[in-house]
Parts: C-alpha cells; structure tokens; sequence
C-alpha cells in the first residue's frame, strides 16, 4: 500500500494577542497509507483539528515536513494549494460552512467551478453528489431551509462533487443526532469501500469504533494508533430526517 | 473563467439584495450629494451674478456719491448737457408705497420714469406711451412679481385698477403691462414693484421734486466704447459741478465690486464641494469596507474549495464595479433631476448648469473610491489561510 500523507516533525504555533505563544502541534509525525479509514481523537485542545486542517492544506505547518502524496506541501505557492484542496481533497467542516444564500446546488457546484468545469458538467455532477447523499429533492433550497443534517449532507456532497481521493472530516456527526450520525457514518463506510482515504476528527468513543484505526491524539503529538476490534459498519439507507 | 466570475459576482450581488442595495446607496448618496453640491453653487452663483453679466454691461450710472449727503441732486440741466453724447439718460425717480387690490396689499418700490427714456421690456401688455406722459395718465406696469404678490393666479392683471398709497395719499392706477423678467437676483424686474409715467409720479408723490434726480441711468448703445463714454460724462459733469460731487459708474464696475463677494461666494462653494466629495467617497469607503470585511468567512470558503486569489480578487471587483458604476450613474441622474427641481422651485435661479467636469470628477472618485475600498479587504481575506479566514468574526 502506498503513502498518501507523511508528516515529520509538525509543529504550529500559535501568537495570542498578547504575545503568549500556544503550541497546537508540537512536532508531531503521523503516516497515512492510502484507502485508509481513520478516526483522529484526544482531549479539547490537543490540536486534532489543527492538525486536520493542515492535512487538508487549509493552513500550513509552522515547522517541519508535510507530503501529500510525495509532495512536500511547503514548496507549494498558495494558488498551487488551491489547486490541491481543489482536486484532491474534500474537506467537511463541523459547522458545515455553506453560503448561506446560495443554493444546495449552488453550493454543491461552487468547488467545481474554481476547478474549471463547464456549467452544465457542474450542474450535472452537483446534482449526482446531492442524489448520492439523499437530497435529490432539496437541490434549490437554501441552508436555513434545510435541518442540520441535511445541511452536513449539502457539505458532504460538495466534498465529493470533485471525487477527491481525500476525505478529511472536522467532527461530521458532532451536531446531529445519532439516528442522523448514523447514517453519515454509513455515508463514510460507503466512500471508504470506494477506496478513498478519510480521515475524521472526532471527540465519541463510539464513532471513531466505525474506523480502522483511531489515531490518538495529546498535546500537540500523536499518542498512540490503535487498531480498532469489533468495527461498527453504518449502512447508509438514505433516510435522514 | 472570467464570464463565470462575472456570473459568481452577479449572483452574489443578486442573492445579498439588501446588502447590494446599501451599498449601491452609500455610492448613489456620494455622488448625488457631490454633483448636487457643487453644481447648486455654480448654479447659485450664476443666479445672482449672471443676469448682470448678460445684459447689464452697456449701463452707466451716475450717482451722488453716498458719503457726500449733501451733495445735490442731478437737474434736467444736467441731462440736457449729457444728450449731446450717444446715449440715452433715463429720468427717473423712486419712491416706495402700497398696492392694492381686492383684499390684497403689498409694499411695492415704484419708479416714475420718463416714456421717452423709460427701456423697460414688457412681457405682455404694453408699454405707456408719450401720451400716457403727456397726460400723466395713472396706468402702470407692474413687475412680474408683483403681479404674482397681488393678483390671484386664475385673474388676468391686465386693465385691472389696484389703488397705490403714498404718504397717505391713496390713487388708482390701471395695469396696463407686465415687466420681462430677466433673471439673476440682481436683475432687473425682480422684486416687487411698478413703473408709471414721470408726470404721473410727480403728481401721486406728495414729496417729488420735479426735475431733480438722485441718479441718472444711461443707456449706451451696445458697440459703443463704454470707458470712452464714461471720461466724457465726467468731464461734462466735472464742467457743472463741484468735483467730487458725483460717480460715474458701469454695470460692469459695479460688477467688479460684487466679484469679490461672488468670489467668496465661490470658494466656499468650492469647499463645501470638497468636503462632500470627501465625505461622499468616506461614505461608500465605509460601507465598502464593512460589507467586504464581513465577507471574510465567505472568502476563506471559496479560498478552502479551491479559489486561488485571483480569481477572488476579480469577483470582489466585478462586484465592486458593478455597484459603484450602477449606483454612480443613478447617483447622476438623481442629482440632475433635483437640480432640474430646485431651479425649477427657487425664483431667482433659472439656469441649470451642470458641468461635465464635476460630474466626472464625483463619478470617478466615488468609482474608484468604490473599487480601492471593495478591493483592498478582499486581498486582506484572500491573503489569509483558508482556515483564518474562515475563523474571522
């Protein structure tokens, strides 16, 4: 199996007003292979969702090596990063992060357009990625018509609209329910069998259990990685209230 | 890639309308208020100044200088002297009284002028003749305004009888013409007032002194050489009277001192002008600031799924162009058609002036204004990292 994200030494720091200096990462190392199903877990403040965000390119490393698949990430320019959250990643955010007047559709189609491809592509592809995820029938809504879980479906269809090989989820399921949670997660089994790489932040024993491996995550390093026994398989039936 | 953006831009202009509105407002106010401003003060002072500059300049006016009160009046000698040169001299005399008609009254400035030299231009009705004078008939052209002052809007003044009252001695006078109005605030045929013939005046005003003049209005014929004329009235007056006794003056001189005023007039418009263009470009620098600044989250999402800056750049200054073109151009219009109103409402003002040069100059500072301010934050947000953007409160 080959490599798909190797970190070496990461560090970030971070400046508080004031000047007091926090280290989110504090040279921490992790491999992923490729096809991997992961859960990232540790206390508040360990730094796992920074270290998510910097896997995904959304910020970078204030020291040491990151390689997205052979490449190391801090030669890259940041139209280059662009192109690289464009096309191989998929990020799902907690707090969903849609535009707010625009669309489900809209929404769905917006990283596809900053990819290049035509509209009627975009339409038709956003469209596939709504009708995977269940809301075939809730294309034109706008976000503060849609409930949370329908609103975490519009973010995870925008994430795969793309067909990214990376999916890297901040808490996907921590503000709905777990009838709802539920069927993400079998959303996520689902595009694991596919092959693609997903890592997920994630703060429920019983969540993470959904995963290969649970990556454990306290102060700034990786802990420990376990591999998880008795796995928990989700299946996504489409009906999400 | 730019068509989709100019569609992104008008979407995102499309789907805020409240947001697009306000700010399309702060420009439409900027630049309203700049071309108003500064176009109101060239119109203000072409109002005062510009019926003088039209018309008035072949006038001299000889008076008793107004430091020497004792200096006596101007005979029919005098103007007996003055014929000799190529010009007209207006005998003339003012008193002030009270129209009235119906239940109307008005305070009215009446002047009593000689038919022969009277160059009063009648606007209907018309003039009194030499008979008129020779008879000293009561019949009277009243001024535009006083016209308006006495006479409800649906009577026709004409032949009607108003009574004047001078020094409590009341007569009838009929109206038998209405004085053009030129404009400016200067001008003449504003205010409220009538001409009657001499005789007529020497015979309704208990304190006339015929035959004695406290100023004498000269006509000149328009190609004549006005300074020429001006050193041979002098002298002519210089023969007969003490010197010192009199001024000669020309619309134009008379202008002169009015230059200094119109010139303060002036750049204090300009001010004004300068503080609302400054004003008006901090209004749309504001709202252009706020509602870019908070776009910042919006920003980092599109930067997250793959924008790269240029492309964010573009649609935040289509955005911007869009809003600050279409809000300069409603901004213009607005301004013109309340220039249009105000000239239109105010009575001394009849010209709009609206200058190509101050509309541009609003135009182009509240655009550019528009752009700089609606730019400038986006390649703020758009320099940050995704995911500061995306923090940003």
């Amino acid at each position: 199996m080959s490599t798909v994200i190797e970190a070496k030494g990461i560090k970030k720091i971070y400046t508080l007003e004031g000047g007091l200096k926090v280290h989110a990462l504090n040279g921490l190392d992790l491999v992923v292979e490729n096809g991997q199903y992961a859960a990232i877990m540790g206390p508040s403040g360990s730094g796992k969702s920074t270290l998510l965000q910097i896997l995904g390119c959304l910020d970078t490393p204030s020291e040491g090596s990151y390689k997205l698949a052979g490449q190391e990430v801090a030669d890259l320019t940041e139209d280059e990063l662009s192109g690289i959250r464009n096309q191989r990643i998929g990020f799902i955010f907690q707090a969903y992060n849609l535009l707010g007047r625009s669309t489900a559709l809209q929404n769905v189609a917006l990283p596809l357009m900053y990819r290049g491809t035509k509209a009627k592509e975009r339409t038709r592809l956003a469209k596939e990625a709504l009708e995977r995820v269940g809301l075939a029938d809730r294309m034109g809504h706008q976000p503060n018509q849609l409930s949370g879980g329908q609103k975490q479906r519009v973010a995870i269809a925008r994430a795969l609209a793309t067909d990214p090989d990376i999916l890297l989820a901040d808490e996907p399921t921590g503000n709905l329910d777990s009838k709802t949670g539920d069927e993400i997660l079998g959303l996520f089994q689902e595009l694991h069998e596919e092959g693609r790489t997903i890592l997920m932040v994630t703060h429920e024993e019983e969540v993470a259990t959904h995963c290969q491996k649970i990556i454990r995550i306290r102060d700034g390093v990786v802990e420990r990685i376990e591999e998880v026994k008795d796995r928990q398989m989700a299946v996504f039936t489409g009906d999400i209230p | 890639m730019f068509l989709e953006n100019v569609r992104t831009a008008l979407n995102a202009l499309f789907s805020n309308r409240m947001r697009s509105l306000l700010t399309l407002l702060g420009v439409v106010i900027g630049v309203f208020a700049v071309t108003t401003t500064i176009s109101m003060g060239a119109i203000a002072t072409a109002g005062i100044t510009g019926e003088l500059e039209d018309f008035g300049s072949q006038k001299i006016i000889v008076f008793t200088p107004r430091d020497k009160p004792l200096a006596p009046n101007f005979s029919d000698d005098d103007i007996e002297a003055l014929s000799r040169l190529p010009l007209i001299v207006q005998k003339t005399q003012d008193a002030a009284g009270f129209a009235k008609y119906d239940d109307k009254e008005i305070q009215i400035s009446l002047s009593g002028t000689s038919a022969d030299t009277a160059d009063t231009k009648i606007a209907s009705g018309r003039m009194y003749n030499n008979q008129d004078e020779v008879y000293a008939s009561n019949v009277i052209v009243l001024t535009q305004d006083a016209v308006n002052n006495l006479f409800d809007k649906d009577v026709d003044p004409l032949g009607k009888e108003i009574s004047l009252t001078i020094a409590n001695s009341r007569t009838s006078f009929t109206v038998i013409g209405i004085e053009e109005k030129s404009g400016g605030l200067l001008g003449v045929g504003t205010g409220d007032g009538g001409t009657i013939p001499l005789s007529s005046f020497y015979s309704v005003v208990p304190y006339a002194k015929k035959g004695e003049y406290g100023y004498l209005p000269m006509q000149v014929d328009l190609d004549a050489n006005v300074d020429d004329l001006v050193a041979q009235v002098k002298s002519i007056l210089e023969r007969r009277r003490e010197k010192d006794s009199f001024s000669v003056n020309t619309i134009k001189g008379i202008l002169d001192t009015f230059g200094t005023i119109t010139k303060i007039l002036q750049t204090i418009l300009g001010g004004i002008g300068a503080v609302s263009l400054l004003v008006g470009g901090i209004g749309i620098l504001n709202i252009m600031l706020v509602s870019v600044t908070e776009r910042t989250r919006e920003i980092g999402l599109r930067k997250a799924l793959g924008a790269k800056k240029n492309v964010i750049m573009q649609q935040f200054m289509i955005e911007a162009i869009v809003l600050t073109v279409i809000g300069g151009i409603i901004g213009v219009i607005v301004s013109i058609a309340s220039l249009y109103l105000i000239v239109a409402v105010v009575p001394f003002l009849d010209k709009v002036i609206i200058s190509p040069m101050v509309i541009l100059m609003a135009f182009g500072v509240s655009v550019v204004t528009g752009i700089v301010f609606g730019v400038w934050p986006a390649s703020r947000a758009a320099s940050l990292s995704p995911i500061e953007a995306l923090r940003f409160e």
